[in-house]
C-alpha cells in the first residue's frame, strides 16, 4: 500500500495542472475559429481591392453599398430563396417518405434501400452535377438529344441549367442525410403513442397527420432546418448547373466576385455580400439550437427499440418500392453511367453504335500520365490524410473536455467547434485567404497556395462533424467503463489506453474515413483557397478541366474518384459508423 | 478498517449548489458487511464514491486500513488506482471489448511490480471459480447474461484480493428471483473472505437481510447506525421508521415519563391513554408520534379494557392473499393492521386492538 509521502496533492492543485492543456485547445481553437471570420468582417469593410492592401486606415461602406445596393442583389435574393426552398421540400419530402416506408410499412426490399441510400455518399456534388448536366443540358443533353430526334421535337423539353434543374439535383443530395436523420426518430417512437390513438378510434391517415406527424414534428422541423441550410451553402450544383448559365445564388455570387477576371477582383465586395451567411448562419443556428433542446423535451426518444406494427401498403407495395428504386437509380447510377460513358467513349458523342465502337481507356490512360494529375493526387492525399487525422485527434480532445470534465471552458469550447459548420466552405474558404495572405504579408512565410492552408481551412470547417460524432459517442460511453478501471488499480493514462480508446475506436475511425470522404469531395474552400499547381487538389482540378471543357478527362478521373470513394463508403459501414453519420448529418 | 470523519461534499449544478453529502462520520471494523441505506440522492452512493478515491470531497478526512486516504487539512489525496479496493460498479461496468478473462485480469496486469503470467492466470482462475464462472473465460463479455455480468464484476472487484470491497445496488439490475439468491451467496462469499465491505443499497430487505451494521441516511446525513433488528425494531426517528418497513404512527402527549425501575412511560392518544417507550429528555405535555408496525397490532375482545387497548373503527379492508390489511381509524389517526385471511371484519364495524407497550415507540417530532 503507498505510504503517505507518495500521494498527490488535493484536488485544487490537479486541476490547475490539468487545466494548462485545456486552456491550450481553448485557446486554439478559438485563434482558428475566430481569426477567419474576424478578418472576414474586417475585409469587408476594406476599400483596398487586394487583401494585402487591407489597412485599418481605408476602411468603409464601400463594398456594402456596392454589392447590396447597385448589382441587383436582388436577383440573386430571388434565385437563392427559390432554390433552397425548392431543394429543402424535395429533399426533406422524399426522405420522409423513404424513411416512413422503411421503418414503417411492409414494403418490400428495404434493405436494397438501406445499403444504397448511404452508397449516395460516394458521388460528390460536382460529379453528379455534371453527370445531370450531359445528360439534360439544352444544348447537347443525351437525353434531350434522344427526346428531339426520336419524338420529332423543336426544342429539347429540359434544361437543367436553371432554377428547375438545380432543386432537383441538389434536392436528390440533400435525401440520403435528411433519410439518415430521420430513420433514427422513426424507430425511437414509442408506437403505443399511435396505438392509443387507434383504439381512441383515429382511422389510420388521422392517425398518422395527428399523432406520428404530430410527435415528429420538432424533429421533422429541426431536419429541415438543418437541410436548408446545407442547400444554402452548397456551393457544387449551383456552380456547375447555374454559374454558367448566369443564374447566381449567393455561394456563386461570393465566387463570381472573386473570380472576376475582366477586372482586379474587388475581395472586399465579396466579404460583404458574404455577411449574409454570416447573420443566416447566426440566426439559423439559434434556432436549430433552441428546436434541438425542444426535440429533447419531446418525450418521444426514450432510446428503447421498439418493434412498431407496420403499415399495410396493399397494392401500394410494388409502386412504392419502385419509387424508391428510381430515387437511387438517379442518385448513383444515372451520374455514374454517364460518367463511364464519357471516359470511354473516343470523343464525346450522343450515345450510338458508332460511339460504342470508339470505347478504350485512352482518357484513363491519358489523365494518370498528365503530371497534373500525378501532381494532384499526391496534393489530395496529403490534403484529406492531414486534414482527417487533425480533425480525428482535435475533436477526441475538444469532445474529452466538453462531455468528460468539469472545465470551465468546456460549454464554449463547445461552442467555438461548432460555429464553423454554419459558414459555408466557399465563405471560410474567403474569409482564410485573408487571413493567409496577411499572415504571409506579416510574416514572410508562403503559407497562401501551399496544402497546409487548405487542411487547416477544411480542418476548421469539419470540426464541427468531428465534434458531433466524438461527443455522442463518448455520451454513450458509461462512465463506469473508465471508473472501474480507475478503481481495479489503472493510472489516467492506462484507463485511456486500455478503456477508453478501444472502446472509441469505431468513432475514431469512423471521423477519420468520414472526413476523408467529406474533404476530398468539396470544392467551395480549396476553390477559394486555390493558388496554382502547389495546392491543386482533385475537385480544383476537376473543376477547371471542366471550365475548360475537357469533358472526357473530367469523366475518366471522375470515376476513378468515385470507384475509391464507393470503397471508403462501404468501409464506413463495415466498422458500423452509420449511426454516428446519421447524428452529424453530411452535406 | 475505515473512518470517515466529518466528510462533506457540495455540487455545483444548474440549479444551484447542492449538499450531497453533509457530515458523515462512519466507523467500520474489520471483516464487517457494511451497508448504507437510503433513497435515491440521500447521499449513499456519493459517499462510497469518496471510499473509492472516484469523487473528491470538499472536506472532512478518510482512512482505510490504517492509511489515511483523503484529508482536507494536511492536503492529502489518494487517487483510486492506488486505493487498496475492489468495487462493483450498478451498472457493472464490463468492458465490452475485453474477454471474461481479460476482464478479470485487469487489476493483475495493472500491479506493479508486474505480476507473471502463471500467476494472473491462477489468480484469475480462482477467482472466476469463486463466483462460479469457470470455464467461460474466453468468452467476450457482452455475451454474458445479466447475473454472470454482475458475477464477473465481482470477479474482477475481488481478484486483487484487496481489503476493502465497495459494492454499490450491486444486485438492484437482477430480476426478483436471482436478487433473492444472489443475495445469500453474496454474503456468503463475503463471510467465507472476510473482507470488509461497504454495500449501498436502497432496498431495505437487503439491507436487514446481509448487513452486520445498517447506517440509514437522509439528505446527507447519517440518521441512525444500528445493527439490522435495531434498526428495525427500534427506530430512532420518524424517518427511519417510516422507510424501513410499514409503520403506523399515532400522535400523542406525553402524559408521564417512564419512573424508576419501569421500561415504559405513558402518553396520551385521541382515544386513550397508551403505554410505550419514550425517548430520553421528553417532559410530560411534549407533543410526541408513536410508532407502531401493523404486525404488532392484534385485535381483541370488544370488552377488554386492560392496559395499552384501543377502540376504533375499520374503515377499509384490503384482500392480501395471505392476510387481510384493515385501516382502523383512532380518532384523527389511521393505522393498518394485519389480520388472518379469514377472520370476519367488516366495513364500519367497530373493533378493539392491542398493542403491547414494548413494541409502541413514542419518537419526538
Amino acid at each position: 500500500m503507498a505510504s503517505i509521502s507518495a500521494t498527490l496533492p488535493i484536488a485544487r492543485g490537479r486541476s490547475h495542472r490539468g487545466d494548462l492543456w485545456r486552456i491550450v485547445l481553448l485557446v486554439s481553437v478559438g485563434v482558428f475559429v475566430l481569426a477567419p471570420i474576424a478578418f472576414l468582417v474586417l475585409g469587408s469593410f476594406s476599400l483596398a481591392k487586394l487583401p494585402t492592401d487591407l489597412s485599418l486606415s481605408r476602411l468603409g461602406l464601400g463594398n456594402y453599398i456596392e454589392v447590396w445596393l447597385k448589382q441587383n442583389v436582388e436577383v440573386v435574393f430571388y434565385n437563392t430563396m427559390v432554390y433552397v426552398t425548392g431543394a429543402t421540400v424535395v429533399g426533406v419530402g422524399f426522405a420522409a417518405l423513404f424513411a416512413w416506408l422503411v421503418e414503417r410499412t411492409n414494403m418490400p426490399g428495404k434493405v436494397w434501400i438501406y445499403a444504397g441510400i448511404p452508397l449516395t455518399l460516394a458521388v460528390p456534388g460536382l460529379l453528379q452535377a455534371i453527370g445531370w448536366l450531359l445528360l439534360l443540358s439544352p444544348q447537347a443533353g443525351f437525353f434531350n438529344h434522344w427526346l428531339v430526334q426520336t419524338f420529332h421535337l423543336a426544342h429539347p423539353p429540359f434544361n437543367v441549367k436553371s432554377l428547375g434543374g438545380m432543386i432537383f439535383v441538389e434536392g436528390l443530395r440533400l435525401v440520403p442525410t435528411a433519410f439518415l436523420m430521420l430513420v433514427p426518430l422513426l424507430r425511437s417512437m414509442d408506437p403505443s403513442l399511435e396505438e392509443a390513438a387507434a383504439v381512441s378510434g383515429a382511422r389510420p391517415l388521422s392517425m398518422l397527420r395527428r399523432v406520428t406527424i404530430g410527435l415528429m414534428a420538432p424533429g421533422l422541423f429541426a431536419v429541415t432546418v438543418y437541410q436548408a441550410m446545407t442547400a444554402l451553402e452548397v456551393f457544387e450544383v449551383p456552380g456547375i448547373l447555374g454559374f454558367p448559365a448566369n443564374i447566381h445564388v449567393f455561394s456563386t455570387r461570393v465566387y463570381a466576385i472573386v473570380q472576376n477576371i475582366a477586372t482586379v477582383p474587388s475581395f472586399g465586395q465579396a466579404n460583404a455580400l458574404a455577411m449574409i451567411y454570416l447573420l443566416i448562419a447566426v440566426v439559423a443556428s439559434y434556432f436549430y439550437f433552441r428546436l434541438i433542446s425542444r426535440t429533447e423535451r419531446f418525450a418521444v426518444v426514450t432510446g428503447k427499440a421498439y418493434r412498431p406494427r407496420l403499415v399495410d401498403l396493399g397494392r401500394w407495395k410494388i409502386p412504392f418500392f419502385v419509387l424508391a428504386l428510381l430515387f437511387l437509380f438517379l442518385s448513383i447510377v444515372v451520374p455514374y453511367l454517364v460518367l463511364l460513358y464519357s471516359s470511354l467513349v473516343g470523343f464525346l458523342q450522343q450515345p450510338s453504335m458508332a460511339a460504342f465502337r470508339t470505347f478504350s481507356f485512352k482518357h484513363f490512360i491519358e489523365a494518370i500520365e498528365y503530371d497534373r494529375f500525378q501532381d494532384t493526387v499526391w496534393n489530395t492525399t496529403l490534403m484529406v490524410v492531414g486534414t482527417a487525422t487533425v480533425v480525428t485527434i482535435v475533436s477526441f480532445l475538444v469532445s474529452l473536455v466538453v462531455v468528460r470534465s468539469k472545465f470551465w471552458g468546456r460549454r464554449l469550447l463547445d461552442q467555438l467547434a461548432f460555429m464553423p459548420h454554419a459558414v459555408p466552405g466557399i465563405v471560410l474558404g474567403l474569409a482564410f485567404l485573408w487571413l493567409f495572405l496577411k499572415f504571409d504579408q506579416f510574416t514572410g512565410t508562403r503559407l497562401f497556395g501551399t496544402v497546409t492552408s487548405i487542411v487547416i481551412g477544411f480542418s476548421v470547417q469539419f470540426l464541427a462533424y468531428g465534434t458531433r460524432a466524438m461527443n455522442g459517442a463518448i455520451l454513450q460511453l458509461h462512465r463506469d467503463l473508465e471508473e472501474a478501471a480507475a478503481t481495479s488499480g489503472a493510472r489516467p493514462w492506462r484507463v485511456m489506453w486500455r478503456v477508453f480508446v478501444p472502446l472509441m475506436m469505431p468513432t475514431i475511425v469512423g471521423v477519420w474515413i468520414y472526413v476523408v470522404l467529406l474533404s476530398v469531395r468539396l470544392a467551395g474552400l480549396p476553390l477559394m483557397l486555390f493558388e496554382g499547381r502547389d495546392n491543386t487538389v482533385l475537385a480544383v482540378l476537376i473543376w477547371y478541366l471542366w471550365d475548360e471543357g475537357n469533358i472526357e478527362a473530367v469523366a475518366a478521373i471522375g470515376i476513378m474518384l468515385m470507384t475509391v470513394l464507393f470503397l471508403l463508403v462501404i468501409g464506413l459501414r463495415l466498422i458500423g459508423f452509420g449511426r454516428d453519420l446519421a447524428q452529424t448529418g453530411a452535406p | 478498517m475505515i473512518r470517515v470523519e466529518n466528510l462533506h461534499v457540495r455540487y455545483e449544478t444548474e440549479r444551484g449548489s447542492v449538499h450531497a453529502v453533509h457530515g458523515v462520520e462512519l466507523e467500520i471494523r474489520a471483516g464487517q458487511f457494511y451497508t448504507l441505506l437510503g433513497p435515491s440522492g440521500c447521499g449513499k452512493t456519493t459517499t462510497l464514491r469518496c471510499l473509492a478515491g472516484l469523487e473528491t470531497p470538499n472536506e472532512g478526512q478518510i482512512a482505510i486500513g490504517g492509511e489515511v486516504v483523503f484529508s482536507s487539512t494536511d492536503g492529502i489525496f489518494v487517487p483510486p488506482w492506488r486505493r487498496d479496493i475492489g468495487m462493483v460498479f450498478q451498472s457493472y461496468a464490463i468492458w465490452p471489448h475485453m474477454t471474461v478473462f481479460e476482464n478479470t485480469a485487469f487489476p493483475l496486469r495493472e500491479m506493479r511490480p508486474r505480476l507473471g503470467r502463471a500467476e494472473i492466470r491462477e489468480r484469475v482462475g480462482k477467482a472466476l471459480a469463486l463466483v462460479q464462472l469457470s470455464g467461460l473465460e474466453d468468452r467476450p463479455a457482452p455475451f454474458l447474461s445479466g447475473g454472470q455480468q454482475q458475477r464477473l464484476a465481482l470477479a474482477r472487484a475481488l481478484v486483487k484480493e484487496p481489503k476493502v470491497l465497495l459494492l454499490d445496488e450491486p444486485l438492484s439490475n437482477l430480476d426478483a428471483k436471482l436478487r433473492e439468491e444472489t443475495r445469500i451467496e453474496l454474503r456468503e462469499l463475503v463471510d467465507r473472505l472476510g473482507i470488509t465491505t461497504v454495500y449501498v443499497t436502497h432496498d431495505q430487505i437487503e439491507a436487514l437481510t446481509m448487513s452486520d451494521v445498517v447506517a440509514v441516511m437522509d439528505r446527507g446525513r447519517i440518521v441512525q447506525t444500528a445493527a439490522p433488528a435495531d434498526i428495525y425494531q427500534r427506530p430512532d426517528n420518524r424517518f427511519v421508521a417510516s422507510f424501513i418497513g410499514q409503520t403506523n404512527f399515532i400522535r400523542a402527549t406525553v402524559a408521564a415519563t417512564r419512573r424508576e425501575g419501569e421500561e415504559l412511560g405513558t402518553a396520551h392518544t385521541a382515544s386513550g391513554p397508551m403505554r410505550c417507550v419514550l425517548p430520553d429528555h421528553v417532559q410530560p405535555g411534549d407533543e410526541v408520534v408513536v410508532a407502531v408496525r401493523p404486525e404488532d397490532i392484534r385485535p381483541c375482545a370488544p370488552d377488554d379494557t386492560t392496559e395499552n387497548t384501543l377502540e376504533g373503527e375499520v374503515t377499509a379492508i384490503v384482500y392480501l392473499g395471505e392476510a387481510l390489511e384493515c385501516q382502523v381509524s383512532l380518532g384523527e389517526d389511521r393505522v393498518r393492521l394485519r389480520l388472518h385471511p379469514t377472520a370476519a371484519v367488516q366495513r364500519g364495524q367497530a373493533i378493539r386492538v392491542t398493542i403491547d407497550g414494548r413494541a409502541c415507540r413514542a419518537l419526538a417530532e
